[in-house]
């Protein structure tokens, strides 16, 4: 059976390009261009992992990681922000996410689903 | 004479007295007629046989004798009494003036069964009156000064006793009569050990002083009297004192035996205190002697200062200026001394201020500090003048004289203000700096994302095309998307070598160091530059000496600049050319040179090329990648890691060589 992913992303092209490496790579794909309906199909599908932009429209991506994380049903999915963000300051408001990865734009589309399958258990 | 015709031997003898005694005596019959008088009566009373002998008593010299009282004593009480005694009688007489009289009277009776006589002795006892008046006087003033002196006995005792200044009284053989109150207290000693015994005896013979003795038995038997004999002298009971002795060799009543009045005064604290103020004197003449130098100094310094003084009197005349004053001013002493002050200089010191601080504050309050005054003055033009002045009296009693400081403060004004402004200015440029900072800060984190965005779609999907991961793209197709997916690289590229520009000189890049093998870093990223070099038939020499030790690094900072360098020579060398890199330890550092033979660097470029963005404009660089950051990159990077960076080249088209340095053991906390 394929791995479920959720990306959430406000970028389409981005969500997109994202979306297409992981269907190659067999994952089924949710997405998700805001905060809110990403946790709520979190909630609902319980990927085996979510791909985060940081920057989003309703809220931090990192805000709605600790959603996550308070939420029995979603506090244990790993959580790859996939972010713009690669000065300090944008690593280090990530660090404190448990269960976390980084991946900094522009991504490397021959590399993406491997750096992703390692947050996988 | 009556007495003749009665003559017997007791009355010739009584005749005889009566004609010795000075007493008036007269003789009257019963019927109180004169029968004879004594000789001294006709003296007293200035009267004459003729007009006496056979009168009537009260008809005698002119009835100078009717006196009430005598009619009284003759007719009333003598033919009673036979006898009357000292009756006084005071009366006006017309010959000798007022008298007092002491009447005595015998009524007798002459021979036998024959009429009785009457003798009447007179006795003027005015002056005994009044001596005996003069006596009482005397006697009632010896009584008032008996008693004064008896107060003045007791208040002499009550002295003796009262005073704390121990007494003692002795005999002419120095033995005790009587000591005061406070000399028990003082040499703790009893009246019963003291009265009667010899004064060297006294409490455990510690009075046998050979002073002592000195003066009680050699002086004051000479002087009798001796004052202010200091003894020192360590008693038994009190310990070592120092005793000022005074005595008096005196005589109690007339005829009565001397004593010797000894007084002792214990003056060891006062010895004390006296030496303390002898001390307290020296001390203040050196403070005085100080003064007085002090004084020299402050004239002296009148004198040096540049800052220009003037004293007045306090009439406001000038008593004395300072050198400079007269320089700064511009005046003569002539012009000057006695002077009003506002006269001064063609009056340009008449200034409303100025007044208003001689006049008024300063009498109230002796001093004033600081006070500034802007003037338009007549010889050296618009001033800022800072004053401060004191009243002070030159010596005591002396007149008191104003000390008035001109400092001219224009300038430094001038400067103030200036510098005042400039640290406003300062302030707010730092305020501004800062804000611009964190502005560039943000704005370069905002573009870095804003940038990156965009960049992850087109080199994401110009990947996925070029790898053919949706199906084949012909040629033409591959070449293209190739060449988009090239250029979104060097992009990248560009905005990551901007942000570590921006970082380096924000100061906020941070190195990551590790302890690195040196040769095999060097090795890898010649690698790199493999491709390109074989292309473009280009020589490339490694001489990376064997002993590189370990270098203590950022690593990915290093192979940036080594990876810069190496493609810069490259870039800027054209085909067939040479380039190569040479690598030693020299001392604490690793030294590399990276060289080529490409287009060198124009002398006046030499700055420019650390400036970025500059490319040299050659036919080469023209169609060659670069971002024209690299170089001062990797100088800013060697730097930071406690290294040296320099570019040196010959000039145009003749090569160029950068060396740098890097320490082993970097200083730098990680």
């Amino acid at each position: 059976m394929g791995k479920k992913a959720l990306v959430i992303d406000d970028n389409k092209n981005n969500l997109l390009l994202e979306k297409d490496l992981l269907e190659v790579a067999g994952f089924e794909v949710f997405e998700a261009d805001n905060a809110a309906d990403g946790i709520a199909i979190a909630k609902r599908e319980n990927p085996d992992i979510i791909l985060m932009d940081v920057r989003l429209p309703d809220m931090r991506g990192t805000d709605a990681a600790r959603i996550l994380r308070g939420d029995k049903e979603t506090s244990d999915i790993p959580i790859v922000f996939v972010t713009s963000s690669v000065m300090a300051e944008g690593i280090e408001e990530i660090k404190d996410i448990p269960n976390s990865g980084f991946i900094g734009k522009p991504i490397n589309t021959r590399t993406f689903v491997k750096q992703i399958s390692q947050f996988i258990k | 004479m009556f007495w003749k015709r009665t003559a017997t031997g007791s009355q010739e003898y009584s005749e005889s007295i009566i004609n010795t005694i000075r007493e008036p005596l007269i003789a009257l019959d019963q019927d109180l007629r004169v029968v004879s008088v004594s000789r001294s009566f006709y003296e007293v009373f200035k009267a004459k046989p003729e007009e006496t002998v056979g009168q009537l008593i009260y008809d005698l010299g002119n009835k100078q004798w009717d006196i009430p009282k005598l009619r009284e004593l003759l007719e009333t009480i003598l033919p009673q009494e036979t006898t009357f005694d000292n009756y006084e009688v005071e009366h006006n007489f017309t010959t000798i003036g007022r008298r007092i009289m002491l009447l005595n009277a015998r009524q007798i009776q002459r021979v036998l069964g024959k009429e009785r006589i009457i003798l009447l002795a007179i006795e003027d006892i005015t002056e005994r009156r009044e001596i005996e008046h003069g006596l009482e006087k005397t006697r009632k003033e010896l009584e008032v000064i008996k008693k004064s002196a008896d107060e003045a006995s007791e208040f002499a005792e009550s002295v003796i006793n009262t005073v704390r200044e121990p007494l003692i009284s002795l005999d002419q053989d120095l033995r005790v009569v009587a000591v005061s109150r406070s000399f028990y207290e003082f040499f703790q000693v009893k009246p019963e050990e003291t009265v009667g015994q010899l004064i060297y005896d006294l409490g455990n013979k510690q009075w046998d002083i050979p002073k002592l003795r000195e003066l009680l038995e050699t002086i004051l038997p000479q002087k009798t009297t001796f004052d202010n004999y200091e003894v020192e002298h360590d008693f038994a009971t009190i310990g070592r004192r120092i005793m000022l002795l005074n005595a008096r060799q005196i005589q109690r009543g007339l005829g009565k035996e001397r004593i010797i009045l000894l007084a002792i005064e214990d003056i060891t604290e006062r010895r004390e205190i006296e030496n303390g103020l002898e001390k307290t004197r020296k001390e203040l003449a050196v403070i005085k002697k100080s003064a007085d130098e002090a004084s020299e100094l402050a004239e002296s310094i009148i004198n040096t200062v540049r800052e220009p003084l003037i004293s007045l009197d306090q009439d406001l005349r000038v008593v004395a200026v300072s050198r400079s004053f007269y320089e700064f001013f511009q005046v003569k002493p002539e012009e000057t001394v006695g002077q009003l002050i506002y006269d001064l200089g063609n009056k340009q010191w008449d200034i409303p201020k100025l007044r208003e601080l001689l006049e008024t504050i300063l009498p109230q309050k002796t001093t004033f500090d600081n006070y500034e005054v802007e003037h338009d003055f007549a010889t050296i033009g618009r001033r800022i003048m800072l004053l401060n002045a004191r009243q002070i009296q030159r010596g005591l009693g002396k007149e008191r004289i104003i000390l008035l400081a001109i400092e001219d403060i224009t300038e430094r004004r001038e400067i103030e203000n200036g510098l005042e402004k400039a640290h406003e200015e300062l302030k707010e440029l730092a305020a501004e700096l800062k804000r611009a900072s964190r502005a560039k800060s943000e704005f370069l984190a905002n573009m870095s994302h804003e940038l990156r965005t965009p960049l992850n779609s087109i080199n994401g999907f110009s990947e996925v095309l070029y790898d053919e991961t949706f199906g084949p793209l012909n040629e033409k197709q591959k070449k293209y998307v190739n060449n988009v997916l090239t250029s979104g690289k060097h992009l990248l590229l560009l905005i990551n070598q901007i942000l570590d520009m921006a970082k380096v000189e924000a100061g906020k890049m941070k190195l990551s160091l590790s302890s690195l093998p040196m040769r095999s870093l060097l090795n890898e990223i010649s690698l790199l530059v493999e491709d390109t070099v074989s292309k473009k038939k280009i020589e490339m020499s490694l001489e990376i000496a064997e002993d590189l030790p370990n270098i203590e690094v950022d690593e990915l900072k290093v192979k940036e600049i080594i990876y810069n360098l190496l493609s810069n020579a490259v870039k800027f060398t054209p085909d067939g050319g040479k380039i190569g890199m040479r690598a030693k330890k020299a001392r604490s550092e690793i030294e590399v040179v990276v060289w080529d033979t490409g287009v060198g660097i124009a002398p006046e470029n030499m700055e420019k090329i650390f400036e970025g963005f500059f490319r040299v404009d050659t036919p080469y660089s023209r169609v060659t990648e670069g971002t024209g950051l690299g170089l001062p990159l990797s100088k800013k990077l060697v730097e930071l890691h406690g290294g040296k960076f320099s570019v040196e080249s010959k000039g145009l088209n003749r090569g160029t060589s950068v060396r740098f340095t890097l320490p082993i053991v970097s200083g730098k906390v990680v």
